[in-house]
């Protein structure tokens, strides 16, 4: 058999052409970014880090549906209280803005451990609604707390955002930079997360959860371990949002729309299960909302449009179509044999 | 010594249909188990419970000297139950050889470097190192069925479960697919083979069980159960292809 005959020479290779183009890019990218505090105004900043926490949100979503198949309509939980924890951690204990924000993450995942014991329990269309139904759950509890505004929520006293920086330029600046780091680090994580070991079981699980199994795959650690980096990572950014905004309340905190159905758009046109497609869905996006910010309602029917139309003609998006014309991989995570 | 695997009075229902019905079985280490009976007499639901896709009804499934029985499908896995799927599984948009890491990087808990040679010897010996990088999905039947076999063979199984992976091979195919199967076989794994290609099996088994509405029907040396008039009965017409 030819087993007994030795191995024929290969070579496994991890990058692809566009992917040194992508990385260079990349490179391009954040030296323009890392820059703008110096030639930028507020506005700019403001717009770029919600471009960053949005496409960071887009990864996660795309990571917890996309690849391990827990379609959340709930992350807006972990936002509201990575929000609700930087409130309380500055006014209540005093701690300084910027750590807050990592302990909020930290608080979210920890608050991840139990909420995922119970929507792991539930299936598809009733794992969507678990979640909501919890993230409605604990927007309710937050506002039972008397110390941080109630219902009607609370401004953050001028005292704890001068901890940022003195001049309102310098937290603008400061905040932008957090954002950056959220944003970079995010893709960052979940590109090696992909890439990794993980990400192998990962993609396996997103093709047959029952195939998977069989190999020797913990489906449910897989996934549970998703859960809780995306809830650490969101609460983060729920954190950077609202030391941004310096207001909060449980309405806008737990939004479903603004925290979890735009992102669900974003992920959904751009292409699900891809790195790439976020990006692309962010753009598309964006550039929607710059065009027809103006006409309300309108807005919301056009973004509905474009996503039924583009669900019907690409079911994996705009990168699908990209992908599948170009063979392109700007963030490879695949594993190519070369035979020597 | 204890066999390798034993089913104890193992039992299965859907609803009111009883698909395996007290079932008892037991295979030794190093043994080669070929599994017969007509179109939906339970063989496949059977590696399901053994494989732990499916929970027993009633029953106890052991493996290796455990209990199995509570154990979900990838830590059976892990212990050595390998299996390939009658409707194949494969990862269909990962490449053929990621497939084939995943078995070896899970099921064999192997660090993924030391796997990569392992995985090509694998290829190679089901004759897939050409399609090596090609996304699963895009193979024809026959050859996710190779994939199938290699993948489950990756997780380095001390038992192998195949589930009819002859149908619809030519003669020159068959052949190579005995060869195969019984060179695992000869490396030291057990296998337990479900097949409707009667020759193929018995070119390969040293044993046949033979199920009918998912209770046992005939268990013996191959030639013997064949020739059984319980078998004949329940076989006649389906002649050897
Ligand atoms: N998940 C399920 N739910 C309900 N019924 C099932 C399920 N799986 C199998 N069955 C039924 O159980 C019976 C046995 O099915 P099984 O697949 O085990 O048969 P089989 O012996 O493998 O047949 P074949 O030779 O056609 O592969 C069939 O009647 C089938 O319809
Ligand atoms: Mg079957």
């Amino acid at each position: 058999m030819s087993s007994a005959a030795s191995t024929p020479a290969f070579r496994i290779e991890r990058s692809t052409r566009t992917s040194w183009i992508g990385l260079v890019l990349a490179i391009a990218i954040v030296v323009l970014l890392v820059s703008v505090p110096w030639w930028g105004g507020e506005d700019d900043l403001r717009l770029i880090v919600e471009i960053c926490y949005t496409i960071a949100l887009a990864q996660l979503w795309n990571l917890l549906a996309g690849y391990a198949g827990l379609v959340s309509v709930g992350q807006q939980a972990f936002v509201g209280l990575g929000g609700y924890a930087l409130f309380g951690l500055t006014i209540l204990a005093g701690v300084p803005p910027l750590p807050a924000i990592v302990l909020a993450g930290v608080i979210a995942a920890l608050i991840a451990v139990p909420t995922a014991l119970i929507v792991f329990r539930l299936r598809g269309a009733y794992f969507a609604i678990g979640t909501w139904v919890i993230a409605e759950v604990y927007s309710e509890v937050m506002g039972l707390i008397r110390d941080l505004g109630a219902g009607t929520g609370m401004s953050l006293p001028v005292a704890i955002s001068r901890h940022v920086g003195e001049t309102r330029f310098d937290r603008e600046a400061s905040l932008y930079y957090v954002g950056l780091v959220i944003g970079i680090g995010t893709v960052a994580v979940v590109f090696a997360w992909l890439r990794s070991r993980q990400g192998l079981a990962l993609t396996a699980i997103r093709d047959s959860e029952t195939a998977a199994g069989s190999v020797g795959i913990n489906n449910d650690r897989t996934k549970y371990a998703v859960y809780l980096l995306a809830a650490l990572v969101t609460g983060m950014i729920g954190a950077l949002i609202y030391l941004e905004k310096l207001r909060i309340s449980p309405d806008s905190a737990f939004d479903v729309i603004d925290w979890t159905a735009d992102i669900i758009f974003i992920v959904v046109i751009g292409g699900i299960g891809s790195i790439e497609g976020p990006f692309l869905g962010a753009l598309v996006f964006f550039a929607l909302r710059y065009f027809l910010a103006d006409y309300g309602a309108w807005y919301m029917i056009l973004l509905g449009a474009v996503a039924v139309v583009i669900m019907l003609l690409a079911p994996r998006g705009l990168w699908g179509l990209v992908a599948d014309r170009f063979d392109i991989h700007f963030f490879p995570v695949r594993r190519r044999v070369r035979l020597e | 010594m204890a066999p390798l695997l034993s089913l104890e009075h193992v039992s299965k229902n859907f609803g009111a249909l009883k698909v395996i019905d007290d079932l008892s079985l037991s295979l030794d280490a190093g043994e080669a188990l070929g599994i017969l009976g007509p179109n939906g007499a339970g063989k496949t639901t059977l590696f399901n419970l053994i494989a732990g896709d499916l929970p027993v009804g009633a029953g106890a499934i052991r493996f290796a000297g455990e209990d199995v029985t509570g154990l979900p499908a990838y830590i059976r896995c892990r212990r050595g139950i390998g299996r390939t799927y009658q409707i194949p599984h494969p990862f269909g948009n990962m490449s053929v050889f990621e497939n084939v890491l995943a078995g070896a990087a899970f099921g064999a808990t192997r660090r993924e470097a030391e796997s990569y040679e392992r995985c090509i010897d694998l290829l190679r010996l089901t004759n897939l190192l050409g399609k090596a990088n090609l996304p699963a999905g895009k193979l024809t039947l026959l050859e996710r069925k190779r994939l199938e076999l290699a993948r489950a063979l990756a997780t380095d199984p001390k038992m192998l479960l195949l589930d009819e992976i002859a149908g619809g091979l030519t003669d020159t195919e068959c052949q190579l697919l005995i060869e195969t199967i019984r060179a695992v076989h000869r490396s030291g794994v057990s296998i337990v083979w479900i097949e409707h290609v009667v020759h193929a099996l018995i070119a390969v088994v040293g044993r046949l069980f033979v199920i009918n509405f998912g209770q046992k029907l005939a268990d013996g040396e191959p030639r013997a159960v064949m020739e059984s008039p319980q078998v004949q009965e329940v076989y006649m017409g389906i002649e050897e292809r």
